[in-house]
C-alpha cells in the first residue's frame, strides 16, 4: 500500500494554487503583451515555473504539446549553460529540447541572495521564423527549410539584451517588429513569474517552499502511481500509420508497447519508422508531451500538473525515428500532424489496458492550410489555419462534433474575419453528418470548409488521415478519412494530403475532416 | 402625474426572494421563500406581506392611492431557461452552407485534458434549422439575392414543426441588413417571434452574433409570458412602473425586456454590482472588489469607480456577446462539500449539498461542507442561523466532519480549520482572476463582503489575497435587491463598421452615430425620460491595421483625438503602442441611460456602548479564544469592535478575527482592518 499519511492533506491544495497562480499569471501577461493574434487570440503559449533541481512545478498550459516539451528544453539549456542572476536564455533548436522552429521557449533563473532557486519557463508559436514557406510551415525536406534555428544562448545577459544576436535573428524573419513585441511580451511573463516566485519563497521562507514542493510533486507522483497500479501489468502494443510524406506514397509506421508494472510504465517506441526526408518527423519533446498528454487525461483533474506525473513513466523512443528525429530532419509537421498519431497508438495500447476509459481514434490531424496573397506594391499578405474534426467516441459518450482533439485547441477565424482581410469567400462551413464511426457510441464528425479564391494565390496543405482512418474500438466502426478538393470551374481534383499548389481567381478549395471513431458495437 | 414615493427591488434567488423597500428616506428588508418554478407567486406573496397589496399581513405602510411604487425586479427567468434547457422551441434560419455554424462554433472542445466533453443540447435542433439561399460580401453588396419563393415553404415547414420563435441571422448582415429584413417581415406578418442578428446585435464574428440571437429567441417567449403573468398577479398599479435588472446593470421597462430578452440573464448578479459601485459612491471607497458567497456559489468582480464589462461571456456553452458585468463565479458556497482525492489530498468544492440534504449540521446531510466546518470551530452559532430560523447540529456535524478528519489523519479541529483554508485559496484565485490577471493590484482595493455567507469569510479571504481592507454593507443578505433600487436605465446600442483612420472623417463618424442616438433617445422617450434626465455615452471599437483584437475608445465629441487615446490605451493596457501605424475603427458604440432619482441611505445613530450579548468559544489558526458576540441592529456610528468577535443578524454572521478591527461608519457598514496594519 502507498503511505499517504506523510504529508500535509490540506496544504497540497492550497500550495498548488499558489504555485499554479504563477504560472497562470505568467500566461495572462504574455497573453495581454504580445503582439500578434496567434499569441493573443489562439493563446497559443505555455508558461511554467521549475524548482532550483529543474523539477516542473506548476504548468499554465494552454497547448497540450507543449506540456512535455517544457521541462526537456530546460534540462537541454542547464546542460551548456552557465545561470547567472539577470539572464535568460533561448531556444527553439528541436535538437536541444524545442518542438518545431515557431515555438520558442525563454528560460530566466530565478536567483535569491545570489542563490538559484528556480526558473521562469515561457513557450510561444510565432507566427513566422524564417523559412521560404510563409508561417514557417511548408513542406520541406530538412530543418534548413523550416527557418532560423537557434541552439540554447543567452538573449539576456546580466539583465542586458544580446542586440547582436536579438538583431541577427530579426533580420531572417517576415515580420521582425512584431516577433521583437512578442519575444518582449515572453520576457515580460518572465519577470512576473520570477518576482512572484520571490514573493512566495520571501513570504513562506525557502525551506518551507522548498517543502511543499516537494510534497506537491509526491502527491502527484503518487496520483500518478495510483493510477498505474490500478491498470492490470502486461504489455500492451498498438501501430498505426501516417499516410505519407507528402512525397511519396509510402504509409509511415508508428508502434508503441506499453508495459504496465505494478506503478511503473515504460513507453517504448522500438519498431518506430525510421526519420524521413520531410517534415514530419516528431523531435523528442513532442514524444514526451504526447506520451504526458495521455496520462494527465487519465489522472482526476484535481491533480496539480507538475514533475510527478514524470517519475513513474519512462520514455524508450529511438533515436534517428519519426518520434525522436535528429538532426538535420524537417519537423514542422511534427508537431502538428505526427503529434496526433502518436496519440493514436498510445490509446490504442491503452485501450487493451484500460477498455473503459479510453476513447476510439479523433480525427488525428490539424488540417494545416495556408495560403498568401501579394500585395499590388510589394509585400505578402500570409494566412493559416487549422481545422476541428470528428472527436472519437468514448466508452458511454459520443464524441464531440467539429472541435480541435487531443494535441491543440486554438480557435477557428469567424468567417466574416476572414472574408474583410483577405480576397476569398468562404462557401460552406457545416458538419460532415455521418462521417464519425458508428457504433454503440458514434465517433464525432468532421467539418467541411469550402473556400472560394477571389483572387490567384499560393495554397498549402499539411493534413493527415487522408488515406488511413481514425480506428474504432470495440468493434465501433472507424472514422471516414478526409479529403482536400480542388473545383476549377466543372473539374473537381482529389488532392493529395500534404501539398503546395498555385491556384486561379474562381478556383474553390474544399477541406473535408475525418471523422471520429465509434465505439462499441 | 402620481409622484412615485415608494421603490422596492425585488431580487429572486434560488433559496429565497428578496425585497428592499424604500418610503420617506427610510428602508425596510423582507425575504419569502422563492416559490420555483413559478416565481410570480414568490414575489406577489412577497408584495402581499409587505401590505402593497390588499390581503394577507399588512404592515400598513401601502402606498396611499396618490402614490405609485417604482418596482425593479431582478428575475432568474432567462438563466434557469438556458441551465434547465426549457426555452422557446425556436428555429434558426440561416444561410444556406452554414446551418451547422451553431455547433462548430469556434471549434474548440470545454475540456482541454480530458477524452470526452458533455455539451449542453443546442439551443435549436436539427431539424429546425434551415438554410436560405442568399448571401451579402463582405463590403455589404448582395452576391446572392434571396430567395424570396422559399419563405412560404419555410413557413409552412415552421407550422408543421410548431415552432413558436425563429432566430434569423445570415452572413454580413451587420453591414447590409436586407435579407435579414424580408425574412424579419415575412415571418412576422405570418404571426411568428422574429429575433434577428441585424437587431440584436449588428456586429462582425458570425457565430457569436448567431448565438447572441439564437439565446434571444430562446429565452424571451418564457420572459415574456413570466412577465405578464407577474404583472396580472401584480395589478396595474403596482405593474406600471416595472422595471427588469439587465445584464448590463442597467434597467429596461417590463415591456422592452419582454422583446429582448437575452439582456437579463445575469440579472440577480448584476444588482450586487449597481449596489458595490453606489456604496462606494457613498461611502468614498471607490476601488472595490466585491464577493458575493451564497449556498451553492461565489460571485467576484471588481469596481474600480466603474463597474467593469465584458463583451466575452458565455452561459452553458452559449456565447452572448451583449455587454454584460465582468463577473467570475467559482464553486465555492456553504454548502460546498469537503472530500478527500484518490491521492490524499483535501478538496473543497465544487460539488454542493444544496439545500437539500444541505449541509450536515442542517440534521440530514451526512457530506461535511464549509458550513459544518465553521459550526465546528465556533464560528457560526447552532441558535443564531438565519436569524434563529434554523437550529444547527453541532453534534452531527462533528460526528460527519470526525469521519472524514480519521481518512486525512488529522484532528477534528485541524481539519475543520483546513476545509476553510482550501475553500479561501479557491476564492483567493477567483480574486486573482479579476484583479491580478485584469492589470490590477488587490492592494489598491477594498473588499465588499455579502451574500449569506461572504461575511464570515472575508477577512481571512482578504488576508489572503493582500486586500488591506473589508467593508461589509449593512443589510449583507440583501445586497443585490438594494443595488436594484439605486439603478438607471441603461440601453446598449452597437455596430461593426470598418473605417479606415486614412478615410475618416468628423462627418462618416457622425453619420454612423445618428441612427444609434436616434434610437437611443426614442427608447429613453418611450421609457419616459426627457432630454435632461437621458446621458448618451459614445464610444469607437479600434484596433491596429490587421490585428483582430480592438479597445473600445469613450469618445465625447465626434471631434475627439481618438487615436490618441487608443494609443494611450493601448500602451496602458498592454504596456506598448505603435502610433506610427494606422489604425481602424472597427466598431461604434451607444449606452443610453435614463438617471433616476436614488433613495438615499439614511444615517444611523451615534454610538454610546455596544452590547455584548454572548460570549462564545471559537477557534482560529492558532487556537480557541472567547468571541464576543453582537447583533448587527445593535451597533451604531462609531462603534469600534476587536476581533475576535462574532456579529449576528438576520442572515449573516460576520466573523472578525483575532488582529482585526471592526468600526461601524454613520451608514451602519462596517470597515474591518487589521490592528497595526
Amino acid at each position: 500500500m502507498l503511505d499517504v499519511a506523510s504529508f500535509d492533506p490540506v496544504a497540497i491544495r492550497i500550495f498548488g494554487n499558489l504555485f499554479a497562480s504563477i504560472a497562470e499569471e505568467m500566461g495572462v501577461t504574455l497573453g495581454r503583451t504580445a503582439y500578434s493574434a496567434n499569441i493573443k487570440e489562439r493563446r497559443d503559449y505555455s508558461c511554467a515555473i521549475f524548482d532550483k533541481d529543474l523539477r516542473l512545478v506548476a504548468e499554465g498550459s494552454h497547448i497540450p504539446v507543449h506540456l512535455g516539451a517544457m521541462p526537456l528544453s530546460l534540462s537541454e539549456s542547464a546542460k551548456r549553460i552557465d545561470f547567472n542572476p539577470g539572464d535568460t536564455v533561448i531556444v527553439n533548436d528541436p535538437f536541444a529540447g524545442g518542438t518545431h522552429l515557431p515555438d520558442i521557449t525563454l528560460t530566466s533563473p530565478i536567483f535569491l541572495d545570489e542563490a538559484l532557486i528556480g526558473f521562469a519557463v515561457s513557450r510561444a508559436h510565432h507566427a513566422d521564423v524564417g523559412s521560404h514557406f510563409p508561417g514557417s510551415m511548408g513542406l520541406g525536406h530538412t530543418i534548413h527549410e523550416e527557418g532560423v534555428c537557434i541552439s540554447p544562448s543567452k538573449l539576456v545577459a546580466g539583465s542586458r539584451i544580446d542586440e547582436r544576436l536579438l538583431e541577427s535573428f530579426l533580420q531572417q524573419v517576415r515580420n521582425p517588429k512584431e516577433r521583437l513585441g512578442d519575444l518582449k511580451a515572453q520576457l515580460a511573463a518572465n519577470e512576473i513569474g520570477k518576482s512572484r516566485f520571490i514573493d512566495l519563497v520571501t513570504k513562506y521562507g525557502l525551506d518551507d517552499i522548498g517543502k511543499q514542493i516537494d510534497n506537491t510533486i509526491a502527491y502527484t507522483r503518487i496520483c500518478t502511481e495510483i493510477l498505474l497500479q490500478s491498470m492490470p501489468s502486461g504489455t500492451y502494443s498498438f501501430i498505426d500509420y501516417l499516410d505519407d510524406d507528402g512525397f511519396s506514397d509510402k504509409p509511415l509506421k508508428i508502434e508503441v508497447a506499453i508495459k504496465i508494472s505494478g506503478n511503473r510504465a515504460r513507453i517504448d517506441f522500438s519498431g518506430t519508422d525510421a526519420q524521413v526526408e520531410s517534415c514530419v518527423n516528431a523531435p523528442l519533446a513532442v514524444t514526451h508531451s504526447a506520451v504526458y498528454y495521455v496520462f494527465r487525461c487519465l489522472l482526476p483533474s484535481t491533480v496539480l500538473v507538475n514533475h510527478g506525473t514524470f517519475y513513474p513513466l519512462t520514455i524508450k523512443a529511438p533515436e534517428g525515428s519519426l518520434v525522436n528525429a535528429a538532426y538535420p530532419a524537417g519537423v514542422a509537421a511534427g508537431n502538428v500532424e505526427t503529434s496526433q498519431r502518436i496519440v493514436d497508438v498510445l490509446l490504442g495500447a491503452l485501450a487493451q489496458a484500460l477498455p473503459d476509459r479510453i476513447p476510439a481514434a479523433s480525427q488525428g490531424t490539424m488540417n494545416n492550410l495556408s495560403f498568401g496573397f501579394k500585395y499590388p506594391g510589394g509585400g505578402e499578405h500570409t494566412y493559416y489555419e487549422t481545422i476541428g474534426g470528428g472527436m472519437g467516441a468514448y466508452p458511454g459518450k459520443d464524441g464531440l462534433s467539429g472541435v480541435h482533439t487531443h494535441m491543440t485547441n486554438t480557435l477557428n477565424t469567424p468567417i466574416e474575419a476572414l472574408e474583410l482581410a483577405f480576397p476569398v469567400r468562404v462557401r460552406e462551413c457545416s458538419l460532415r453528418h455521418g462521417s464519425g464511426g458508428n457504433g454503440k457510441f458514434s465517433g464525432g464528425d468532421g467539418i467541411t470548409r469550402s473556400i472560394e479564391f477571389l483572387e490567384d494565390s499560393m495554397v498549402s496543405i499539411l493534413s493527415d488521415r487522408r488515406r488511413t482512418r481514425p480506428y474504432g474500438l470495440n468493434k465501433g466502426e472507424p472514422g471516414a478519412s478526409g479529403r482536400n478538393i480542388l473545383t476549377c470551374g466543372d473539374e473537381e481534383i482529389e488532392l493529395p494530403g500534404k501539398t503546395s499548389f498555385n491556384v486561379k481567381a474562381g478556383d474553390i478549395v474544399t477541406i473535408e475532416t475525418p471523422g471520429g471513431g465509434g465505439c462499441g458495437g | 402625474m402620481v409622484e412615485i414615493s415608494i421603490v422596492i427591488g425585488i431580487d429572486v434567488g434560488g433559496t429565497f426572494t428578496d425585497f428592499v423597500l424604500w418610503q420617506d428616506g427610510g428602508h425596510i428588508i423582507h425575504k419569502v421563500l422563492s416559490t420555483h418554478p413559478q416565481p410570480e407567486i414568490g414575489v406577489v406573496n412577497g408584495l402581499k406581506e409587505l401590505g402593497l397589496l390588499p390581503d394577507e399581513t399588512d404592515f400598513g405602510i401601502g402606498p396611499s392611492k396618490t402614490q405609485s411604487a417604482d418596482i425593479i425586479h431582478g428575475s432568474t427567468i432567462a438563466t434557469n431557461a438556458l441551465l434547465e434547457r426549457k426555452g422557446a422551441k425556436v428555429a434558426l434560419v440561416t444561410t444556406r452552407g452554414f446551418t451547422d455554424l451553431i455547433d462548430i462554433g469556434r471549434q474548440n472542445r470545454p475540456g482541454l485534458y480530458s477524452f470526452w466533453a458533455d455539451m449542453p443540447a443546442p439551443l435549436v435542433d436539427r431539424d429546425y434549422r434551415f438554410g436560405v439561399d442568399e448571401r451579402i460580401g463582405s463590403c455589404g453588396e448582395v452576391i446572392r439575392p434571396v430567395d424570396v419563393s422559399g419563405l412560404s415553404s419555410l413557413m409552412r415547414a415552421l407550422s408543421d414543426k410548431g415552432i413558436n420563435a425563429v432566430a434569423v441571422c445570415f452572413l454580413f448582415s451587420f453591414l447590409n441588413p436586407e435579407h435579414e429584413q424580408v425574412v424579419e417581415n415575412y415571418l412576422v406578418d405570418n404571426g411568428f417571434f422574429v429575433s434577428a442578428s441585424y437587431k440584436i446585435l449588428p456586429e462582425y464574428r458570425e457565430y457569436e452574433r448567431l448565438s447572441t440571437t439564437v439565446v434571444n429567441a430562446f429565452v424571451t417567449p418564457l420572459v415574456a409570458s413570466y412577465l405578464a403573468k407577474l404583472t396580472s398577479g401584480m395589478g396595474e398599479g403596482l405593474a406600471r412602473n416595472l422595471r427588469i435588472m439587465q445584464s448590463n446593470g442597467g434597467l429596461v421597462s417590463a415591456m422592452s425586456a419582454a422583446r429582448q430578452a437575452v439582456q437579463t440573464v445575469l440579472s440577480g448578479p448584476a444588482g450586487g454590482a449597481v449596489a458595490t459601485q453606489q456604496l462606494g459612491k457613498n461611502t468614498g471607497i471607490e476601488r472595490l472588489i466585491s464577493f458575493d458567497m451564497g449556498g451553492t456559489s461565489t460571485d467576484v468582480s471588481l469596481v474600480d469607480g466603474d463597474i467593469q464589462f465584458t463583451t466575452e461571456f458565455s452561459i452553458y456553452g452559449s456565447p452572448i456577446k451583449v455587454p454584460v458585468i465582468d463577473i467570475h463565479t467559482i464553486g465555492a458556497g456553504g454548502g460546498s462539500i469537503a472530500w478527500i482525492d484518490a491521492g490524499g489530498a483535501l478538496q473543497v468544492g465544487p460539488e454542493s449539498a444544496g439545500s437539500d440534504p444541505g449541509p450536515a449540521c442542517y440534521g440530514r446531510g451526512e457530506k461535511p461542507t464549509i458550513t459544518d466546518a465553521n459550526l465546528v470551530l465556533g464560528r457560526l452559532h447552532p441558535k443564531h442561523f438565519l436569524g434563529g430560523r434554523q437550529e444547527l447540529d453541532l453534534e452531527h456535524a462533528k460526528r460527519v466532519l470526525s469521519r472524514m478528519a480519521d481518512e486525512c489523519g488529522l484532528d477534528l479541529l485541524a481539519t475543520a480549520d483546513g476545509v476553510i483554508r482550501i475553500a479561501i485559496s479557491n476564492m483567493e484565485k477567483a480574486i486573482r482572476k479579476i484583479s491580478v490577471e485584469r492589470g490590477y493590484d488587490p492592494r489598491d482595493f477594498t473588499l465588499i463582503a455579502f451574500g449569506g455567507a461572504g461575511p464570515m469569510h472575508a477577512c481571512e479571504l482578504a488576508e489572503a489575497a493582500l486586500i488591506p481592507r473589508v467593508l461589509i454593507p449593512k443589510i449583507p443578505g440583501v445586497f443585490s435587491a438594494y443595488g436594484m433600487t439605486v439603478s438607471d436605465v441603461a440601453k446598449d446600442y452597437s455596430k461593426s463598421v470598418l473605417i479606415r483612420q486614412t478615410d475618416f472623417t468628423t462627418e462618416t463618424l457622425e453619420n454612423t452615430f445618428t441612427p444609434l442616438l436616434d434610437a437611443a433617445r426614442a427608447d429613453l422617450t418611450a421609457e419616459g425620460f426627457n432630454e435632461e434626465s437621458m446621458r448618451l455615452e459614445k464610444a469607437l471599437d479600434v484596433r491596429y491595421i490587421g490585428q483582430s483584437f480592438e479597445l473600445t475608445i469613450p469618445i465625447a465629441g465626434f471631434a475627439d483625438d481618438y487615436p490618441g487615446a487608443f494609443h494611450k490605451m493601448h500602451s496602458e493596457r498592454y504596456g506598448h503602442a505603435s502610433p506610427d501605424e494606422e489604425i481602424e475603427v472597427v466598431g461604434v458604440r451607444v449606452r443610453a441611460i435614463g438617471l433616476r432619482d436614488k433613495p438615499e441611505v439614511a444615517m444611523v445613530e451615534q454610538a454610546k456602548e455596544p452590547v455584548v450579548v454572548d460570549l462564545k468559544s471559537c477557534t482560529f489558526f492558532d487556537g480557541w479564544y472567547d468571541a464576543a458576540c453582537y447583533h448587527r441592529e445593535n451597533l451604531l456610528a462609531g462603534h469600534t469592535l476587536t476581533g475576535p468577535a462574532l456579529i449576528f443578524q438576520l442572515d449573516t454572521t460576520t466573523v472578525i478575527p483575532p488582529g482585526w478591527l471592526a468600526e461601524v461608519d454613520r451608514y451602519g457598514n462596517l470597515i474591518l482592518q487589521k490592528e497595526n496594519g
